[in-house]
């Protein structure tokens, strides 16, 4: 057994103690960090102040249109013209998502584009992507974008296997050239460091970035290069003290005290095939990059990019704060995607059908007597949906007592008692132990059972 | 008129399923008598339809044996003055 290395004597209490300065249930749980993190770094310790990110300007980036789009068939027009309306509700006034990603090669793609323009939203800017070529930088000026992302891979997978390179200085060379053409065009480039995570650091992505640097200083403050970390594979781990390539506290440190990249021109990029992509994207939050880079409901490419409504939560528990975001966009746009096809799980976190729904019934006896025992945070005025239970045959009496509350909408001492909700329990139970029933019991079908059962409350409060 | 004993006896062997002879006064409803969740939801709102009373729900529910429901019920009947044969 271990040594006892400090007693912990119990401090009794008579009332409870819901610490809630950090689950204040109007909003989110914030995530209060203290002092600093230590990384060591080429064998040096190296201090990062997570305290600061409440007064850094964190921002979230969207690609939904663009990595969110290779991965499905193509939206329609209005699908994203509507689709980049509630996103803008959703970012608010400060712009919180501040810059969505189009594609410009099609007319399909330039008239979306010009579309969105016309609804005259401050936020998210529209910035654009293309390859690496030197004569696409027409299509983002005549497009009227100020910023466009561009290709810059930057493993020795895609330096030579893919690009076919002969070197890597050949490989800078090419980038820096197109990179060069940006700055004449007047656009600002935003180099996309694809798959970063298998790089080699020391000996490419860093000479490359010092490079552009020493490129962007030479223009104006608004046309300096902008880099994009890209976790193309999803390798990029968090944790303390892992090693290059994959550390994405060495890799952000590297570039912005080493090359000097600001804060403000370091964007996160993350994939989920590790199922690593929210927590990294937070992480490159914490240790110096300003933007992270995501998707609405994590759809992308494979396993998909940080989904951008879990950035939006944790922006609002690190900063304590709503800052303008409304919360509610996110359902409509889950209800909106839905209706146009996007496979959004039941289980997904703030927007699948059921993430609030519980099914077992010794949960729901805590919904009905208090609902935020086993609510996230206050869902019904954060996003429109109130916690739910599903009913099966282990909801128990408790489960089907809270549906039937939620049905009625029935509050405090008008609220049904569970012994009064005896005979839809026991429907309930014989659906499964008689019937041989294997699914979930709908709404729908509980509803005909409500009507028929508790025909008193159907008149008040359904006819 | 039966009394409170035998109505609960008679209650409990139709909610369960069992013969009334079966049952006695100090079976725990749960451990001896097989009640489930459900089954004790049951139990609770057939008592209050045999004796015409309304009981509360955590305490009802809280009875254990078929010696306390008797019990439990016979002083709820006389605090809501209803007529029964102890």
């Amino acid at each position: 057994m271990g040594k006892v290395k400090k007693k912990h004597p119990l401090v009794d209490a008579k009332r409870p103690n819901l610490l809630e300065d950090i689950f204040p249930y109007s909003m989110p749980p914030r995530i209060r960090l203290e002092g600093s993190a230590i990384e060591y770094i080429d064998g040096e310790p190296v201090e990062f102040d997570f305290g600061a990110v409440k007064g850094r300007p964190i921002l979230i980036s969207d690609t939904t249109f663009r990595d969110g789009q290779q991965a499905r068939p193509p939206y329609t027009i209005e699908q994203m013209v509507k689709i980049y309306d509630l996103m803008s509700k959703l970012s608010g006034p400060n712009g919180v998502i501040r810059q969505t990603e189009f594609f410009l090669y099609t007319k399909n793609d330039r008239e979306t584009l010009e579309r969105c323009q016309a609804l005259g939203h401050m936020y998210p800017e529209c910035t654009g992507w293309i390859r690496a070529v030197k004569g696409d930088f027409r299509l983002v000026k005549e497009a009227g974008l100020k910023e466009t992302g561009m290709l810059t891979s930057c493993s020795d997978y895609h330096i030579f296997h893919k690009l076919k390179f002969r070197s890597r200085k050949e490989c800078i060379d090419s980038y820096c050239e197109v990179v060069e053409a940006a700055f004449e065009a007047g656009v600002r480039p935003r180099c996309h460091l694809e798959d970063l995570t298998r790089a080699d650091i020391e000996g490419f992505v860093l000479p490359f970035v010092d490079r552009l640097m020493e490129m962007s200083r030479q223009v104006p403050e608004e046309l300096s290069v902008k880099i994009r970390l890209c976790d193309t594979m999803g390798y990029g781990v968090s944790y303390p003290n892992a090693e290059l390539p994959r550390s994405i506290p060495k890799l952000i440190y590297k570039l912005n005290r080493e090359c000097g990249v600001p804060s403000d021109r370091l964007e996160w990029h993350g994939h989920n095939d590790f199922h690593k992509v929210h927590v990294n994207a937070a992480t490159a939050w914490l240790y110096g990059c300003d933007f992270i880079n995501t998707t609405l409901f994590g759809f992308g490419e494979r396993t998909g990019n940080p989904p951008l409504e879990g950035a939006i939560f944790e922006y609002i528990a690190l900063k304590g704060d709503l800052c303008g975001i409304d919360t509610m966009a996110i359902t409509e746009l889950a209800d909106y995607m839905r209706s146009i096809g996007l496979p959004i799980p039941d289980n997904f976190p703030f927007a699948g059908r059921a993430f609030n729904t519980t099914r077992a019934g010794i949960h729901a006896g805590g919904l009905r007597q208090d609902e935020q025992i086993y609510n996230i945070f206050d869902t019904a005025a954060l996003l429109g949906r109130p916690p739910r239970v599903a009913i099966t045959d282990k909801s128990g009496a408790d489960g089907v007592a809270h549906w039937l509350n939620e049905f009625f909408g029935l509050k405090a001492d008008d609220r049904i008692s569970k012994i009064r909700v005896h005979k839809l329990a026991r429907w309930v139970i014989d659906q499964y132990d008689v019937e041989g029933r294997l699914t979930a019991i709908s709404d729908q079908e509980l509803e005909v059972k409500a009507e028929e059962l508790y025909p008193d409350y159907w008149e008040k409060y359904k006819s | 008129m039966a009394t409170v004993e035998e109505r609960v006896k008679a209650v409990t062997a139709n909610i369960l399923k069992l013969n009334i002879d079966e049952i006695k006064i100090d079976d725990n409803f749960t451990a001896d008598l097989g009640a489930e969740s459900v089954q004790s939801i049951e139990l609770v709102a057939m008592f209050e339809e045999e004796f015409n009373i309304e009981m509360d729900e955590d305490a009802a529910l809280s009875v254990e044996t078929v010696g306390d429901a008797v019990e439990f019920i016979t002083a709820v009947c006389k605090e809501q003055g209803v007529d029964i044969e102890e």
